[in-house]
């Protein structure tokens, strides 16, 4: 059966004098693909940075797994993963140390830890540029090594801010899938996408936001026909605008 | 801990980059290269130096003159009997320096009881720091001849006296008094003592201080520019241990960078100096006036030094949570360079103990302060004030990881930064 792993109750963040988030909820089930999709500077990225414990909510409550992200945020950090934006590497650094770096903070066992260095391996698969300093990578290849970072550690929560940006259309495709089966294989994935099509195909229910508020939510199928709409797409341009 | 350490790994490898390191190694590399040349130029200063001698008066004192300058060190070169006006060149054309002009009449006019005559001439050809032992020269010339003729003219004129003795009819013996303790020794042995054990400690603190705040700076800085601070901030890590791991690196490497300092500018002093920097009269000056540091002093004086790292490290924090580029950490890093620089230069040049009060109360509110008048009230038996002066420091750095770690607990690091840029964007708009 499959538990709640995230609960988002009436969240709100401010910046200074501007309201970026204006009370949202929702809940996240293990097993489950949630996205957040909606215009530029609707709250996404700061929802989701709320929920990986690196910003402070100033209002509302959010648990992990029962855990309150802003009483305890370091048992949080514990059990979540997550992949900036726009997030880089140690640029000194190869790629392999990169992953072994993570691994060495999350496991202390060597043979848990070696374990996931090959998950890591294997979804980053950057073969043998693996062994270059990661300052030397393309922009889809350094999404790909944090990509990798973040799944490796097996996390109860994985928050994506827009995974695939960046990525060619192969590797976009690799992704999504990396990203489907990691769902399937019973963990939770919150994640934001401007690429309504990778919504459809990996999200099990997605939520709309509008300048801060969550104004339309449900599984894409049911998001579509409430707005007599082909795509998503239809749907976000008429819910949007 | 286990975290600790892997992140304390990382932040090493992060810093030893060979652009960090690079420079640094060039510097120490420059110090020991100047000052192992320095020495070289300066053992070659000290060796026998070639004067040039042109006698024309050929008379008995005359020609004592050169016994006297080679019982001083010189070499004399006879330069055979030319006319004033050919002494520069005929100095230029045998690569001499200092040339000396024994007219005709010197003897007699020093038997008719007049000032006898003279000449002198020096060719320059640099103003560096080595050619500066040219007047060293000079003056050891002029003190030879002058003594060697003096003598003659006692002796002629008193038989049977000893010149010295009237030449010099007192004995001084100098005492000194530092603290509690009195002595009969040289007072420059006693400067050139203190000097010489902690003319290095204010100099070698102050690279560390710059060194290791802008690393930790940068560091900070770079996390936010390269956009691995995000993730490093949702990984399973106290606040605590990384700001920690952060302090220790740059700590570390500090240190180490100072150690290497230490040894090119030792390096550097000894050519400048010959190893040797004062004459103690034979006396052990150090014992005599109770200038040595007791082991409690040593553990005194590294405390301060410590906490005086410490709090630059965790003022740099502070600072660097406000870069959000590497490239702002040079100016964000100012006030502390400020805080730093004037402790620094005003314990090398005045007595603050005796400047006025606002002065003072200035200098004793900066926390670098104690660490650089550590080892000299050490040595004039200062302990209370130095170990207040600790205590000091510790409650300022207890503050400053506070801040520290508040800020890298909030949203601020993530939000707060200075962009100097965007501002005056603004305003224009
Ligand atoms: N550090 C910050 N300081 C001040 N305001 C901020 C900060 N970060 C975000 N904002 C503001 O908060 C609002 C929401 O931003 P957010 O990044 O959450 O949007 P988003 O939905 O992720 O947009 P995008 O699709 O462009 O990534 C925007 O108006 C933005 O300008
Ligand atoms: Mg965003």
């Amino acid at each position: 059966m499959s538990e709640e792993v995230l609960e988002v109750v009436g969240l709100r963040k401010k910046y200074g004098q501007l309201e970026a988030v204006q009370g949202i909820d929702f809940r996240v089930r293990s097993g489950e693909v949630f996205a957040l999709i909606g215009p530029n500077g609707a709250g996404k990225t700061t929802t989701l940075r709320v929920v990986a414990t690196i910003l402070r909510a100033s209002a509302g409550v959010v648990h992990i797994a029962g855990i309150d992200v802003a009483r305890e945020p370091d048992r949080a950090r514990e059990i979540i993963s997550y992949l900036p934006e726009e997030a880089g590497a140690y640029k000194n650094m190869s790629g392999e140390k990169y992953l072994r770096f993570v691994a060495d903070l999350f496991y202390s066992e060597a043979k848990t830890r070696d374990a996931a260095l090959a998950r890591g391996r294997e979804i980053a698969g950057l073969d043998e540029r693996l062994d270059d300093k990661s300052g030397s990578y393309s922009k889809g290849m350094t999404r790909k090594l944090l990509l990798a970072r973040t799944l490796m550690t097996e996390p109860k929560l994985a928050i994506l801010d827009e995974p695939t940006s960046g990525l060619d259309v192969l590797n976009a495709l690799e992704v999504r899938d990396i990203v489907k089966q990691y769902a399937a294989a019973g963990a939770a994935v919150l994640l934001s996408s401007h690429n309504m099509l990778e919504i459809e195909y990996l999200s099990d229910r997605v939520a709309l936001i509008h300048e801060g508020r969550i104004v339309e939510a449900g599984t894409p199928a049911e998001l579509k026909e409430k707005h007599g709409a082909v795509t998503l797409e239809d749907v976000f341009r008429e819910v949007a605008s | 801990m286990r975290r600790f350490m892997v992140l304390l790994r990382k932040e090493l490898r992060e810093l030893m980059t060979p652009q960090m390191l690079v420079p640094f190694a060039i510097a120490i590399l420059m110090f020991a290269l100047l000052g192992s040349i320095i020495s070289g130029e300066e053992k070659k200063a000290q060796g026998r130096q070639d004067i040039g001698l042109v006698d024309m008066d050929g008379s008995a004192t005359s020609l004592a003159l050169p016994d006297a300058l080679d019982q001083a060190g010189f070499h004399v070169v006879d330069l055979g009997e030319i006319d004033t006006a050919s002494v520069t060149e005929e100095l230029r054309k045998r690569d001499l320096a200092i040339g000396l002009y024994v007219p005709v009449g010197f003897e007699q006019q020093l038997e008719s009881g007049e000032l006898a005559d003279v000449q002198t001439y020096a060719v320059v050809r640099s103003f560096s720091l080595t050619a500066l032992s040219q007047t060293d020269t000079l003056k050891g010339v002029l003190s030879a001849v002058g003594g060697s003729v003096s003598d003659q003219v006692i002796a002629d004129a008193i038989p049977g006296s000893d010149p010295e003795t009237l030449k010099r009819p007192l004995a001084f013996t100098e005492h000194v008094a530092v603290g509690s303790l009195e002595a009969a020794v040289p007072l420059d042995a006693v400067y050139g003592l203190i000097q010489q054990q902690t003319l290095f400690i204010p100099v070698i603190l102050f690279i560390v201080i710059i060194f290791a705040a802008q690393m930790i700076a940068t560091t900070i800085a770079s996390e936010k520019e390269n956009k691995t601070l995000e993730t490093l901030l949702a990984s399973p890590i106290g606040r605590g241990s990384l700001i920690m791991a952060k302090m220790v690196a740059a700590g570390l490497v500090a240190l180490a960078s100072a150690a290497a300092y230490m040894a090119g500018l030792s390096y550097y002093f000894q050519g400048l100096t010959g190893g040797e920097m004062f004459d103690s009269g034979g006396v052990d000056v150090s014992t005599a006036l109770g200038l040595r540091l007791a082991a409690t002093d040593w553990i005194l004086l590294g405390v301060a030094l410590f906490l005086a790292i410490l709090i630059a490290l965790a003022m740099a924090v502070i600072l660097g949570a406000f870069a959000d580029s590497v490239k702002a950490v040079q100016s964000l890093l100012t006030p502390l360079i400020i805080l730093t620089l004037i402790p620094y230069f005003l314990s090398m040049l005045i007595d603050i103990e005796s400047a006025s009060p606002l002065l003072r109360a200035i200098v004793f509110a900066i926390p670098f302060s104690n660490a650089f008048t550590a080892a000299p009230n050490l040595f004039l038996g200062n302990q209370t004030r130095v170990l207040l002066g600790a205590g000091y420091q510790l409650l300022w750095l207890i503050a400053l990881v506070y801040v520290a770690a508040r800020i890298f607990s909030s949203d601020r690091i993530l939000t707060m930064k200075l962009d100097f840029r965007r501002k005056k964007r603004a305003r224009v708009a």
